[in-house]
């Protein structure tokens, strides 16, 4: 029994010593980085970190006070690249730079226009602090580093502001982690948020810059910004890209006699070749249920003539608007979609002769979108107001 | 061994001289009409002497020899024959003897010319009545708790087992206490190899005294430098049953009323005669939610310094920054503050067992307002770390067995040095360290962590679910 036990101290001192504490940081060490700005610089690369003073942040805490002084700092640095800036920044900060926790990365229109974005993923890759959980977006016209600086009427901060506008608008699928899976499988290719700053009142006192979800940047295999979408294209595109984004529609009624709103959920999408043997042919099919929210035609509900014809009219206009999105999508030239992967598990061989220029070849593809939608309630509990 | 010699004289002097300067011994000769001499021999306050007075005194005073069915013809054929009219009589043959019986609080009765004694076991003495028991209350079920007398205590227990295979052996333990010591089993349930073991370690005890059952448990158990008991302790004379009739051993103590069960299981500890009681869905919950709350009694501290200082990434981000916040302007590092409050939890709660009755509501003021409120007020320790050590120690009284959460107290110590230095890898080598240990001991031939290890999977549904009796016992209820 002693000997267990002198045995027992021994390891535990040798463990305790050979390892040290030195790993031990408190959290009043640590600067949390919740978002970070990249833009273009004559250098190369600045790179900017929302960091958060937390006293400030959680209200009820002793010290923390309710002045208006913001509740976050925005430092930035300039490098060749991402690494020499950040030690920059580190250099003039007195706490660790904390970036696990960072929610958000906003690249600039112009940073993407004149540099090679995946670049910029590989140190994103390499860091384990990075877990890409959180989402990349672009900021359109501006610098990335303004929408940083922002605050948020609502929000703490500009970018928890707009990682939730994202998450309640059921667009969950934009994460950097997706971005990267898009950007390495030959067969699609990525989305990307856009979002723009504009004036916007807030109240009769005072106006504020605040960022909006823009639309989706449609990205080449190079990650080149090839078009952006406004955001009812872009969340179609999402759709047929199986991101589960689309909210809802609304279509004016045949005789041009009010307006019939749809709200979606369940929505599905699937790829099928066409039979026969025209491999350019593809049926993108997509699937939702439908849910009447708003009906100000003169249309009864009450009637099963009127429920299928109202279907197969919903069916058609959804049609029509998906296959003005897709011809305009292959206008550009990048597949969203991800037909290409579909052909690279449906016919391989022939794949191969084809992806070595599908920005190209995606042209010629014979898209044909084919919806299913059906609709599941009527929202009414009885006669129409008249 | 010296006989009684015929002699009253000698005897009577031997008794003296053994029980000089003893006031409580209590010796009273009397001679009868025709001259013969009787001596009665008891300690004061330990005999009832009321059914002596009436039932053997009176009659040889005022009538002479006691007439039964027969008449005795002399004093002597009384000795032979044990006719006293009291049930439990015996007859002594060696001084010795006597002195042992009278400290026992028998009545001994000594004849001139009679080279035997009469011991009238007539032992009465003041003793505390049934109560609930204190420390293993249950909402449901029997509220009978055992009490110092270990013949009321077995019969506690016969009354609730009516069957002769039910077996109690009876150990005088200790130099000088003499301490009686009841071995109780179910004859054909108990394990013959634990049975024997016990009674040879018991046989084996070398003590001046016992004082509790703790002593006889410290004597007996497999591994006394282990943290964690290897023999379970209650005064609950249900749970005693239940033990008995699932084969288990136990050992009852004269002068205490804590019953020792073995052998005994790291399970066992976490389980509640509540349990038993309750509906069995319910006690699915209440088993799940104990099991939670024994992980966080050790774990919690540990957890909280590993993530908060060693990786801080593995928390939940508006978590983390609330934690930042609070921590903003404390003194101490997070460990050090933890221990800081730990310690001075368990001086409470040490304080708090120690406290006359009265001073309770005083304590209570100084230790919630004084240590918690004011020192979180003064930001000398920061709020998360009085949740975490409140939530710790609440969590470890939802142990049901008291004793079984003492080696909790332990390791929550360990585990937070360990953490401490090491974070979540000292977090993993520290249970590591804890199962080999828990893995590797055992009570009484019975591994501690069984069913878990080693694996019994019919048993282990037991630990998590408890099925209806009937289900237990293998029958439909319907068919039968």
């Amino acid at each position: 029994m002693n000997r267990h036990a002198m045995l027992t101290c021994i390891t535990l001192i040798i463990l305790l010593s050979s390892t040290g504490c030195a790993d031990i940081i408190e959290p009043n060490q640590l600067a949390f980085v919740i978002g970070s700005a990249i833009d273009h610089d004559e250098n190369g690369i600045e790179v900017s970190h929302q960091i958060v003073i937390p006293s400030k942040i959680s209200g009820n805490v002793k010290g923390g006070s309710s002045s208006d002084s913001e509740n976050f700092v925005v430092i930035s640095a300039t490098g060749k690249d991402i690494f020499e800036a950040n030690m920059k920044i580190q250099r003039r900060m007195s706490r660790r730079l904390m970036e696990n926790h960072r929610m958000l990365i906003a690249i600039s229109e112009e940073y993407f226009e004149k540099h090679d974005i995946s670049k910029l993923f590989d140190k994103l890759n390499r860091d384990p602090a990075n877990n890409l959980s959180n989402i990349s977006i672009m900021i359109k016209g501006g610098r990335a580093k303004d929408f940083l600086m922002n605050d948020h009427p609502l929000e703490h901060l500009s970018t928890i502001a707009a990682q939730k506008e994202m998450d309640f608008n059921g667009m969950k699928n934009f994460s950097s982690r997706q971005l990267v899976i898009d950007y390495l499988s030959e067969g699609s290719r990525p989305l990307v948020p856009v979002f723009n700053i504009k004036e916007s009142k807030v109240n009769n006192k005072e106006t504020k810059q605040i960022a909006f979800l823009f639309g989706f940047a449609i990205l080449d295999k190079n990650l080149k910004v090839k078009g952006i979408m406004d955001d009812v294209e872009g969340s179609e595109v999402a759709w047929m890209a199986g991101k589960e984004t689309f909210q809802g529609v609304t279509i004016p009624w045949k005789d041009g006699n009010g307006t019939l709103s749809f709200k979606f959920t369940q929505l599905k999408r699937q790829i099928y070749s066409n039979k026969g043997d025209d491999k350019n042919r593809i049926i993108l099919s997509v699937k939702a249920q439908a849910y009447l929210i708003e009906n100000t035609t003169s249309l009864d509900m009450f009637e099963v003539d009127n429920i299928i014809e109202v279907q197969k009219y919903l069916n058609e206009q959804i049609q029509k608007e998906l296959q003005e999105t897709v011809d305009k999508v292959q206008e550009w030239g990048p597949d969203v979609f991800g037909i290409g992967e579909h052909f690279h598990r449906k016919y391989p061989y022939w794949w191969k002769s084809k992806k070595g220029n599908w920005e190209e070849n995606f042209k010629e593809i014979d898209v044909k979108v084919k919806p299913n939608i059906r609709i599941r309630s009527f929202g009414t509990g009885g006669e129409r107001l008249k | 061994m010296s006989s009684i010699s015929s002699s009253l004289e000698a005897n009577e002097a031997y008794l003296r001289e053994q029980f000089n300067n003893s006031s409580d011994v209590v010796i009273r000769s009397l001679i009868l009409k025709d001259e013969t001499i009787i001596l009665l021999i008891y300690l004061d306050g330990m005999a009832k002497l009321q059914s002596v007075e009436d039932n053997i005194l009176k009659p040889l005073i005022f009538s002479g020899l006691p007439k039964g069915i027969d008449p005795i013809q002399s004093l002597s054929e009384m000795f032979k024959r044990e006719w006293v009219p009291l049930t439990n009589i015996k007859t002594g043959k060696s001084l010795e003897d006597l002195v042992h019986q009278i400290l026992q609080g028998s009545l001994v009765i000594l004849a001139n010319g009679e080279a035997s004694a009469i011991i009238a076991q007539v032992q009465d003495y003041e003793k505390r009545s049934i109560q609930e028991p204190q420390k293993e209350s249950t909402l449901r079920g029997s509220k009978e708790g055992f009490v110092e007398n270990i013949r009321t205590n077995t019969s506690m227990i016969r009354r609730r087992i009516i069957h002769p295979l039910l077996k109690m052996e009876s150990f005088k333990i200790g130099k000088y206490t003499q301490t009686e010591v009841v071995l109780a089993y179910m004859q054909g349930h108990a394990d013959e190899n634990v049975l024997s073991e016990v009674k040879n370690k018991l046989n084996m005890i070398d003590a001046d005294g016992i004082i509790d059952s703790a002593y006889i448990e410290e004597w007996i158990e497999n591994n006394s430098f282990s943290i964690f008991s290897q023999i379970q302790n209650t005064e609950r004379p249900d749970i005693v049953t239940s033990c008995l009739l699932e084969g288990k051993i136990v050992l009852l103590t004269n002068g205490t009323p804590f019953a020792l069960i073995l052998p005994f299981t790291f399970w066992d500890g976490l389980q509640s005669a509540d349990d038993y009681f309750e509906r069995f869905i319910f006690t699915i919950l209440t088993r799940t939610i104990r099991y939670i709350m024994s992980f966080i009694s050790f774990a919690l501290p540990a957890i909280y310094v590993a993530l908060t200082t060693f990786h801080p990434e593995m928390v939940p981000r508006y978590l983390m920054f609330s934690i930042a916040a609070a921590r903003e302007t404390t003194p101490f590092p997070t460990f050090i503050e933890i221990f800081l409050m730990l310690v001075v939890f368990d001086g409470l709660q040490e304080a708090g067992v120690h406290l006359p009755n009265r001073l309770g509501p005083v304590m209570s003021i100084i230790g919630a307002l004084v240590i918690g409120q004011a020192a979180v007020e003064a930001g000398i320790i920061s709020t998360p770390i009085i949740i975490v050590v409140s939530l710790t120690g609440v969590a470890g009284y939802s142990i049901a067995r008291y004793s079984a959460f003492f080696p909790f107290r332990i390791i929550r110590y360990l585990m937070l040095f360990i953490t401490g230095f090491l974070g979540f890898y000292g977090f993993a080598l520290g249970i590591i360290y804890l199962l080999i240990h828990l893995v590797s001991l055992e009570s009484f031939g019975t591994p501690y962590l069984s069913p878990v290890a080693p694996f019994d999977g019919k048993r282990i549904k037991d630990l998590i679910i408890r099925y209806p009796f009937w289900i237990k016992k293998g029958q439909n209820k319907k068919e039968n």
